[in-house]
């Protein structure tokens, strides 16, 4: 093995035939997609068309990042990816921990997982190969029982398991895939592929080496790229609090999804809710592989529950979604969907349009089983284990919201998803800002952790209208220090004021964090704001020799950006999903939220789509956008 | 001066830059099984392990990049101040 630590080896394994194969890429591949989402991406691009996401037919592939391994601060993340069975398009997940580390210790960068066993498996992957393995004694099991049985069995207790709990078995079409016991491939029901071609878990396990194509200066970058994160001024507040530090502002601009987004702010929250209450419940943090952040935090619930947690998505969808602003309570809730396997996201959103229904009166006691309500954290779970086993109403409300919406009479316009991806964090009426405007571009729907400003200022809540800018605020010298292109840092800065131009920065910030996503970086404030597409690029090349300029190795992000949208719109995705669900326009959200402007709305999705080289109308790639980006031909572009 | 590394892993966060960082300069590779150091990971428990192999060279490279405090290099003398 050469001096790269990107080798480009996919194992492909065939759970009908049950056979395995090892596929490189060529060096041009290499070059154009160097790991996670841009791999994942062009390998399930070239799957046919058309096909049932809970078939045989569809592909599940994980591609670890194409850095991951190595010690550059935070690379720990993989990439899953299959047509989603929650959307219909291209569904994908990115999820950290030592999964990655350990598939790239095993010598591959992916693998593809193509077909359907005939009874219940699991894969155990080392750097001597892989072998199908019976999991009748895993089926049925939570993760976390069934993760120790699985170290049990292969007589490792250091190995990694991708795997789903019993809503994957169930194919709930928002189950996630666990990640080790806490950490999740959570959103788009990849959980429920997994189910459909019966495999429990991929436990993985290697000894192997990564060998920098120069070691020596993959150190200098290395220690480079911590010590410019380290001095971000964001960096000491997310090593102590996390994600938890976006609580408290969201809560005070009144754009909380409270009451599945009927209402902003909820009593209760600061107090309760927010980074305050995070050294009363833990005393240090629990990192992934690489990361000296270490954001997640070892949270002890009571006598019989401590977990990693403390996350703020969980505490918005969970907490402010269903009304419950009690830590413990959504720690317990988050604990249930880690064991049995559910997106926190879709499924509190799930819980919170049914609640929502039943207020209503669309939903009665006898549909339900039982009385929900705002605040009971009892009928949240009772909700959760009926969608888990698809028990009565679970069995619709399982299809989530916007199939179980077709089902129910009158339920049409509470389910708060774009493109059948429940929506994640916060309102965009209460917050309008290219994170929030991000729900209509993310190319896998409703989503909050693919369109983003890296210096995005939480001291302002100021909505220009009509919606194309948002205040920056910060000193100069934080905008300066982003590695921007000069053209591009005139089209998304004002020059007078500084302030951002959203959808600009949407397409900028998109194509970054999908660079993040292809190398296995973590997108936390502290990293998107340092580390840019130039000091990439020099670690890109010091790690496996190939060299790339700045522009190349984002438009490797670029790339990637528009190979799932070219997925998507193979699959039948048009520009008329790209809506907020009709709430957004009809209804202000209390207490000062006003209702968007769908005009406005559409003129920056407009904007946006010109910013990409896209139709401005249709948000379809031009053809010389793909011809710029090497996306002329190839996947997705025949079927 | 001789220098000492001190070792909580009540302190590690699990993060495991200690061995990849060994590796790194030590063979020019990153390794987590061919670093002198092994933090070993019990997830259910929240808890961590660290122990070096025979073949550390205490150049203590481990503890400048641990960011939790788990391993950190001394001077000697105030250690055996601190424990006098």
């Amino acid at each position: 093995m050469g001096r790269d630590v990107f080798q480009g080896r996919v194992l492909e394994v065939d759970l009908t035939s049950g056979r395995t194969a090892d596929v490189p890429l060529s060096p041009g591949e290499r070059r154009l997609y160097p790991g996670g989402l841009a791999l994942s991406a062009f390998v399930l691009g070239r799957q046919q068309a058309g096909a049932d996401p809970l078939g045989p037919g569809n592909n599940l592939v994980f591609a670890a990042g194409g850095l991951v391994g190595t010690n550059l601060l935070t690379a720990s993340r993989t990439e899953v990816s299959a047509k989603s069975p929650a959307t219909g398009l291209f569904g994908t997940a990115n999820s950290g921990y030592y999964w990655g580390l350990e598939l790239k210790a095993a010598g591959w960068d992916g693998l593809l997982i193509r077909g359907r066993a005939t009874r219940p498996v699991y894969l155990w992957i080392t750097e001597k190969g892989v072998e199908i393995r019976d999991a009748a004694g895993l089926w049925g099991l939570d993760t976390w029982r069934a993760l120790a049985r699985l170290r049990a069995e292969v007589g490792d207790d250091q190995a990694q398991a991708a795997l789903i709990g019993p809503a994957g078995e169930n194919m709930v079409r928002f189950a996630s895939i666990q990640n080790g016991p806490y950490d999740a491939w959570a959103r788009t029901g990849l959980g429920a592929v997994m189910g459909s071609k019966r495999l429990k878990a991929v436990a993985v396990r290697g000894h192997g080496a990564l060998r920098p194509a120069d070691a020596r200066q993959f150190l200098l970058l290395s220690r480079e790229a911590t010590a410019r994160v380290q001095a971000s001024p964001f960096y000491t507040a997310f090593a102590r609090y996390g994600t938890m530090l976006a609580a408290s502002p969201y809560g005070a601009f009144g754009a909380l999804p409270g009451k599945n987004f009927q209402v902003g702010q909820l009593n209760g929250w600061e107090e309760n809710c927010t980074r305050k209450m995070v050294p009363q419940l833990s005393k240090r943090g629990i990192a992934c592989s690489a990361c000296p952040i270490a954001c997640a935090h070892w949270t002890r619930v009571s006598e019989d529950l401590a977990l990693k947690d403390l996350e703020v998505t969980p505490v918005f969808c969970l907490g402010a979604g269903l009304a419950i602003p009690d830590l413990k309570a959504v720690a317990r809730l988050t604990a249930y969907c880690q064991q049995n396997g559910l997106d926190i996201v879709s499924a509190g959103s799930t819980v919170a349009f049914a609640t929502e229904l039943f207020e209503r009166g669309i939903l009665t006691a006898r549909d339900i089983g039982f009385e929900p309500g705002w605040g009971s954290e009892e009928k949240a779970m009772a909700l959760l284990e009926s969608i888990t086993h698809r028990r009565g109403i679970g069995d619709v409300l399982a299809e989530g919201t916007r199939l179980a919406a077709r089902q129910i009479p009158g339920a049409w316009g509470y389910a708060m998803e774009v493109k059948g991806l429940e929506l994640s964090i916060a309102d965009p009426r209460g917050r309008w800002s290219t994170w929030t405007f991000g729900y209509l571009t993310n190319t896998r729907g409703g989503d909050h952790l693919r369109t983003r400003n890296p210096v995005e200022n939480l001291r302002y809540n100021e909505n220009p209208v009509p919606y194309r800018q948002e205040r920056f605020g910060f000193d100069a010298g934080m905008m300066a220090g982003l590695e921007m292109g000069e053209e591009d840092r005139a089209a998304i800065f004002d020059p007078v004021t500084g302030d951002v131009d959203i959808p600009r920065m949407a397409k900028w910030s998109e194509d970054l964090i999908a660079l993040y996503n292809s190398l296995g970086v973590c997108i936390r404030p502290p990293l998107l704001h340092t580390l840019g597409p130039e000091l990439l690029a020099r670690l890109w090349a010091a790690a496996t020799g190939v060299e790339l300029t700045a522009a190349e190795m984002l438009a490797c992000g670029e790339r990637a950006w528009n190979l799932q949208k070219l997925f998507n719109l193979r699959e039948g995705e048009t520009a008329r999903e790209s809506v907020f669900p009709e709430r957004f326009y009809r209804e202000p959200l209390p207490p000062g939220g006003q209702a968007l402007d769908r005009e406005a709305v559409r003129e920056t999705l407009a904007e946006y789509y010109r910013a990409r080289g896209w139709d401005p109308e249709t948000g379809v790639p031009t053809e010389a956008t793909l011809a710029e980006l090497g996306l002329a031909e190839g996947p997705c572009r025949t079927s | 001066m001789a220098r000492v590394l001190a070792v909580d892993p009540t302190l590690c966060v699990g993060c495991s830059l200690c061995a990849l960082t060994c590796s790194a300069y030590h063979r020019g590779e990153f390794s987590l099984a061919g670093a002198h150091v092994t933090v070993t990971r019990d997830d259910r428990a929240g808890l961590f392990t660290i122990a070096f192999q025979s073949t550390c060279r205490r150049c203590h490279r481990c503890a400048e990049v641990c960011p939790a405090g788990a391993l950190r290099s001394l001077p000697m003398e105030g250690v055996m101040e601190n424990g006098a």
